[in-house]
């Protein structure tokens, strides 16, 4: 255990000293002695958004689930925090027992965004654990990673002992019994480390392999270590969800946090097809709940939580192929209660608009719509099935039930863009509001406002967009402009993403082992909380690259060739190469794909069949 | 019907704001079922009020707060309903039927505080409760409290002395704290934080102590009814 006083001392020096402290309901301590494996789960930012992230919620009652093991949390100390605590020396500790993260057997990191991999670096400072793996000696921590940046694990290769692939419900045990296995036998680090490689699906340990480049820099091969590890590493999925661990409780933290409510997972997986989404491709195929099981769940949440929501959580909420059923069955099931449903994620269809009309009967709060792109053309480029029609229905049916606040979410830079589709951004949402003050005077309810943001497109791995280029901070920042010096209305609002951060975010998530190098001079710089624009030190990053002999254009801007290797092919997500590469070649025609639910669209999982028919 | 409640505050739960702890008790009110009142209109929120919200960093054995109920309910009830959702470190102590109209803020006059201080060397330790006995000497002591005045932060001159009720220094405890005793006005009309003072003892007895390990606990609040000082419950 940490010295009592001095944390003591250093939170009444901190804003928020609620972050640090542990304690909230449903959280767990457990008699540390007593457990065979020690875990600390860490998603690497600061509290409040790591406590929105409900894979930390499953693994932590997943793991303490387990009689002989533990699973405490730790999260990105902010910036005030982390000069209180190294100034008084104290190291980084768990929230539950207040013990020093080096002194558990695993540190688990959950890799969502890249912005925040310098904060990962930066709680292995904090803890004391030696940054580098290969500095890593019997006794310290193992340090794990998953969670969807994993599937392009190189930029991290140096810090991260074992990266698990996929969905983390098994191979999270798996891994952990392992262990127990092993420490029953005169433990050794990296016999744990080859064992995990060559037994359990999903394990990618990077200290056993290399990779080999071209001189041009682009990726010539990888070579194995040793033998018997797998070339081709294949990611994790549960078959099937309602026998799968399902949490039945989740924290509730004393902060308000980005979502104050229970968060239930409705499926896994996506059929749209949207090109330049990660999530669609590498959680394909898409497994259900059930409605039965759903509402057994939701019942035991509320029970443990007292939250008054229910979030249906997913890629997609509205695909749920038996919603309407579930929303009813779930409302009534609450009604006494007054628990109210809530999707988080809409599409423009009638379907969902029914939903909605049924969900918010009381508060008429802002709508979500997310066309991505400003004209039909680029929609079908990046084939996102949303009609200009489809969000007049929606819009209308929206205001129609009263609605006046609506949020439009667009990219710049995608594949093909011209300056016409982005203007097309400007005629969508000025449609949003001529659909609100067309109607009669008297049927215009509330203070009309609509919104339209614009992130700036940053080309993932494992999409079809993963051999574009992105667009260079000139080519962002001048249709940007387009945009905003077009819109003069006080009721229409045009915000943007900052294009730097996306250029940075382009260079780590297409990155290979040289990306390391930068990620860990712009830490050791003081690069920290790189997603929070306020603490975004941009040319401590260019410096970064130049220090580590990178050029971020070649990751970020460089188009790549048709027959290039990536420095991630050796991860197998389902979905084939020849299928992505299909699929980009179509969104450079303007050819769409259809919705993999009206018939298989070839994407390369072989036995995708048994996973259900929907209809 | 107003329920009129003792809490405690202890352990790392004193680092919760007063807004978390509003927080918490909103949602403890409604995983506990007891039929509190809910203000009208479109966001409708239980009516209860916490007494002299301490600030962040304090311990208390004794917070106050006024539920108020939209049907009858035994006092005992309310306590062991909130007792079974509440965490370790925020438990009720005792309920009571409220009789009064005003608010318990209002009325709210003294706290009496325990507040444990580091004495850095052993030399200091040993002449410690020689120095404190200078306290009593001491005609006024002027601090500089930081007001806000609209927009602007200005700092005014106090005696602190007609803030001190009593001091009193016991001994010191099984991690080496010495421990006081301070009864100190509360509330609006006249006010002295604990820490003010742990500072002003530092700055006119040179204590030698370590202002930043200070810990503070809250032991009971007092109202003042008839010019006498008693307890709220």
């Amino acid at each position: 255990m940490i010295d009592k006083y001095k944390l003591d001392k250093v939170l009444m020096k901190v804003e928020k000293p609620a972050r640090y402290i542990g304690m909230e309901q449903n959280s767990i301590k457990k008699d540390l002695s007593k457990a065979a494996v020690k875990f600390v789960f860490s998603f690497p930012d600061v509290y409040e958004v790591g406590m929105s992230h409900l894979g930390m919620h499953i693994l932590y009652n997943l793991i303490n689930k387990e009689a002989d093991m533990v699973c405490e949390r730790v999260f990105a100390p902010w910036v005030d925090m982390e000069e209180q605590m190294r100034s008084e020396k104290l190291p980084l500790f768990t929230l539950e027992s207040k013990e020093e993260v080096r002194n558990f057997d695993f540190l688990g990191f959950t890799l969502q965004y890249e912005m925040s991999y310098t904060n990962i670096l930066n709680i292995l400072d904090l803890s004391g654990i030696p940054i580098l793996s290969r500095d890593r000696k019997e006794g310290d921590t193992i340090v794990v990673a998953g969670g969807p940046c994993a599937y392009n694990p190189e930029p991290l290769w140096q810090f991260i002992d074992i990266f698990v692939i996929g969905e983390g419900e098994e191979i999270t045990l798996e891994l952990l019994d392992l262990y127990k296995e092993h420490k029953k036998e005169g433990f050794g680090r990296k016999a744990f480390l080859v064992d995990a490689a060559r037994r359990i699906q999903g394990v990618y340990v990077p200290s056993l392999y290399t990779e080999i480049y071209n001189d041009d820099g682009t990726v010539r091969g990888r070579m194995k270590l040793i033998d018997d590890i797998p070339e081709i590493i294949e990611k994790r999925m549960i078959r099937d969800l309602d026998t799968m661990f399902s949490p039945e409780s989740m924290i509730v933290p004393y902060l308000e946090t980005v979502h104050d409510r229970v968060s239930m997972e409705i499926f896994r997986g996506c059929t749209h097809g949207c090109r330049f989404c990660q999530a669609g491709m590498i959680y394909r195929p898409i497994r259900e709940k059930s409605v039965d099981r759903l509402l057994e769940l939701s019942e035991k949440l509320v029970e443990s939580t007292g939250y008054e929501t229910i979030s249906l959580s997913s890629l997609s909420s509205c695909d749920y192929s038996q919603l309407q059923m579930l929303v009813s069955s779930l409302l009534e099931k609450h009604s006494d209660k007054k628990v109210g449903v809530s999707l988080p994620s809409l599409r423009l269809n009638s379907v969902s608009m029914e939903v909605l009309k049924e969900i918010e009967k009381v508060r008429k709060s802002g709508l979500t719509f997310a066309p991505e792109a400003g004209s039909q053309r680029l929609r079908d480029v990046i084939n996102k099935g949303v009609s200009e029609e489809d969000l007049e229905t929606a819009v209308t049916m929206a205001f129609k039930e009263g609605w006046s606040r609506v949020k439009l979410y667009f990219m710049i830079g995608l594949p093909t863009e011209t300056d016409e589709d982005v203007m097309g951004i400007k005629r969508l949402t000025y449609l949003v509001k001529d659909l609100f003050f067309n109607r009669p005077k008297e049927e215009r309810i509330g203070n009309f406002q609509v919104t339209a943001s614009a992130s700036c497109f940053v080309p993932k791995p494992f999409t079809p967009f993963q051999w574009h280029g992105q667009a260079t901070e000139e080519e962002f920042r001048s249709r940007i402009k387009l945009v905003k010096d077009s819109i003069r209305d006080n009721k229409v609002t045009f915000n943007y993403h900052d294009p730097k951060t996306s250029y940075l975010e382009a260079v780590v998530a297409r990155g290979d082992r040289k990306v390391s190098d930068a990620i860990l001079k712009a830490w050791e710089n003081g690069c920290r909380f790189d997603g929070w624009s306020e603490h975004l030190k941009y040319d401590i990053w260019l410096a970064a690259f130049e220090a580590a002999g990178i050029d971020g254009s070649f990751y970020a801007n460089r188009q790549r060739s048709l027959d290039e290797i990536f420095p991630w092919d050796f991860i197998s997500p389902g979905p084939s190469k020849s299928y992505l590469l299909r699929e980009y070649k179509k969104a450079l025609e303007g050819d769409t794909t259809r919705d993999c639910r009206l018939g298989c669209t070839g994407c390369g999982i072989s036995d995708c069949a048994m996973w259900g028919v929907f209809n | 019907m107003i329920i009129r409640v003792r809490f405690t505050k202890t352990g790392y739960l004193k680092f919760l704001s007063h807004l978390d702890l509003v927080r918490l008790f909103t949602r403890s009110f409604s995983r506990s079922g007891i039929p509190v009142k809910f203000t009208e209109g479109f966001n409708p929120h239980p009516k209860f009020s916490i007494g002299n919200p301490l600030s962040l960093g304090i311990e208390s054995t004794a917070e106050y707060m006024e539920i108020e109920f939209a049907e009858d309910i035994r006092p005992e009830k309310v306590m062991v309903s909130l007792n079974t959702v509440l965490p370790e470190g925020i438990k009720v102590t005792e309920a009571v039927v409220s009789e009064g109209t005003a608010s318990l803020t209002s009325l709210i006059r003294w706290s009496h505080y325990e507040i444990r201080l580091w004495v850095k060397n052993e030399a200091d330790r040993t002449t410690l409760a020689d120095k404190l006995k200078g306290w009593d000497d001491l005609d006024s002591v002027l601090i500089d409290k930081k007001k806000k005045k609209g927009k602007n932060k200005i700092s005014v001159r106090v005696d602190i002395k007609p803030l001190i009720g009593n001091l009193q220094f016991k001994d010191f405890d099984q991690d080496g704290f010495a421990v006081l005793a301070a009864l100190l006005k509360t509330g609006e009309e006249g006010n002295l934080k604990p820490s003010d003072l742990a500072e002003a003892l530092e700055t006119h007895l040179s204590l030698g102590i370590d202002l930043e390990m200070t810990q503070i606990k809250r032991l009971d609040a007092f109202v003042e009814k008839d010019s006498k000082i008693e307890k709220p419950i």
